[in-house]
């Protein structure tokens, strides 16, 4: 077999990080973007001090302050058993693990939310505006609008976001690079696993791209769908 | 123990924020030359470097800590040496890609100009192109550098004694969970000062180069005038 069933656990364990920490940091990005366009000078600038810090601390440094800081604190015994290859022990240390690579990148997405808003140009912005919808529905509108725009950039972090779960093997969490890191050293072929491990990350980041590429296309505006189906089959 | 953040642990120094530092100034300039190279011979040799830019489209699909590792284990480099070469080639892999595309953008009309007032190739590519490309590809640069401040923390995997590495052996031995964020909120005070630092200082550098740039390209034009 080409890959051992710690590589296997190791790749699944990076999966369920990735897709639980990149979401959360997507949520988190989405409301510190909606915080730094607030009308509300308090919450305006708790955003912009929010972004500013996450963008500004190593995302490594989260992540060992949240693997210390989980020794130190009340364990938190009903936390739901997600991450594979983690023993349960260490379940709530992979949650925290979790929510530092959240935090990590939500400074970055919060950017790309906004700077894809405002690249929308004002007269757009104020169009949307005088149309009178509600919050939630003009929110919606924003963000259908606005999505061609911001994929790119949000594909590219969330591929550094994938290559960043790799400091939860400073820690007994299971992931890839654990994995790789373990493999490694139980049986001295380093160079086999440190390639194996680097063709694997390089496929996850290529299928990441591929997945924000399928998006880009389901989202771009109408004038840029109907133009590409007037294409003829061969160009 | 600010002390110690600062330029490393006794015995173990230099390290710390200074450490951090000497690893981001050295990849960030190798890098940068390396990547104006890699976008000179893409853009003069766009079929001939497409293995090239395939390489460097792989390269960034590794994360940064198992480049580290790789070179770290597989090479007869120190570790020292590997945390270097793989922040180079990680910096070079991105840095190389925006010169690339900022490269490619060149005005076609400036390019002809160039050619009818008889410039040399070299010249031109010196002279005219690679001090566009830096000047607009600026701000993508300074993205890139601020990142690859904080990445030095990757470092961490190989034990070298930076920042973060600093950050973590001082954290584990704390006695108490209020000296535990002390450390920890301490060093990131540090990297976001650093980075705040870099943020000023790299376009006020910047603003100076070109300015000296453009005198000599100036006096170098007036004297091209003279000599037509």
């Amino acid at each position: 077999m080409l890959l051992s069933a710690d590589v296997w656990l190791g790749i699944a364990g990076t999966l369920v990080l990735w897709a639980l920490s990149g979401t959360l940091a997507v949520g988190i990005g989405l409301i510190l973007a909606g915080g730094s366009l607030s009308d509300g000078r308090f919450v305006r600038l708790l955003a912009r001090a929010s972004v500013n810090l996450t963008r500004g601390i190593p995302t490594s440094l989260f992540v060992i302050a949240a693997g210390i800081g989980t020794m130190h604190l009340v364990s938190v015994s009903d936390l739901p058993i997600v991450f594979p290859g983690t023993t349960a022990a260490f379940q709530q240390l992979a949650w925290a693990i979790m929510l530092a690579l959240a935090l990590g990148s939500a400074g970055h997405l919060a950017e790309i939310f906004l700077a894809a808003r405002a690249a929308l140009g004002r007269p757009r912005l104020e169009q949307a505006a005088v149309l009178g919808l509600s919050r939630l529905r003009h929110a919606a509108i924003m963000a259908r609008e606005s999505a061609s725009i911001a994929l790119p950039p949000t594909g590219t972090r969330l591929i550094h976001h994938l290559h960043n779960t790799a400091f939860a093997a400073l820690f007994p969490v299971a992931d890839l690079f654990g994995a790789i890191e373990g493999q490694a050293s139980a049986t001295f072929r380093v160079f086999h696993f440190a390639l194996l491990g680097c063709a694997i990350y390089a496929a996850l980041s290529g299928l990441t791209w591929l997945l924000f590429r399928f998006l880009e296309a389901a989202f771009a505006p109408p004038s840029a769908q109907r133009a590409r189906t007037r294409l003829p089959a061969w160009s | 123990m600010v002390l110690n953040l600062l330029i490393g642990l006794p015995g173990d120094r230099p390290g710390g924020l200074l450490l951090s530092l000497v690893y981001f100034f050295a990849s960030g300039a190798a890098a940068l030359a390396a990547g104006c190279v890699y976008a000179l011979a893409c853009v003069a040799l766009p079929r001939a470097s497409l293995l090239l830019q395939g390489a460097s489209a792989m390269l960034r699909g590794i994360p940064l800590i198992l480049l580290v590792f790789l070179f770290a284990n597989v090479s007869w480099f120190a570790a020292g040496v590997a945390g270097l070469v793989g922040l180079t080639l990680y910096s070079f892999g991105h840095v190389g890609e925006v010169l690339r595309s900022f490269l490619t953008a060149y005005p076609k009309p400036v390019a002809d100009q160039a050619r009818l007032m008889g410039m040399s190739r070299s010249r031109d590519w010196l002279q005219l192109r690679l001090p566009w490309t830096l000047w607009r590809s600026w701000s993508a640069l300074i993205t890139h550098w601020v990142s690859l401040l904080k990445d030095t923390g990757a470092l961490v995997v190989l034990g070298i004694g930076e920042l973060t590495t600093t950050a973590k052996v001082l954290s584990e031995v704390a006695p108490s969970f209020e000296q535990w964020a002390t450390i920890l909120i301490s060093a990131a005070g540090l990297y976001l000062g650093a980075t705040l630092a870099l943020i000023q200082f790299v376009p006020f550098a910047a603003g100076k180069l070109f300015k000296i740039l453009q005198q000599h390209e100036r006096a170098g034009s007036q004297a091209t005038e003279r000599y037509v």
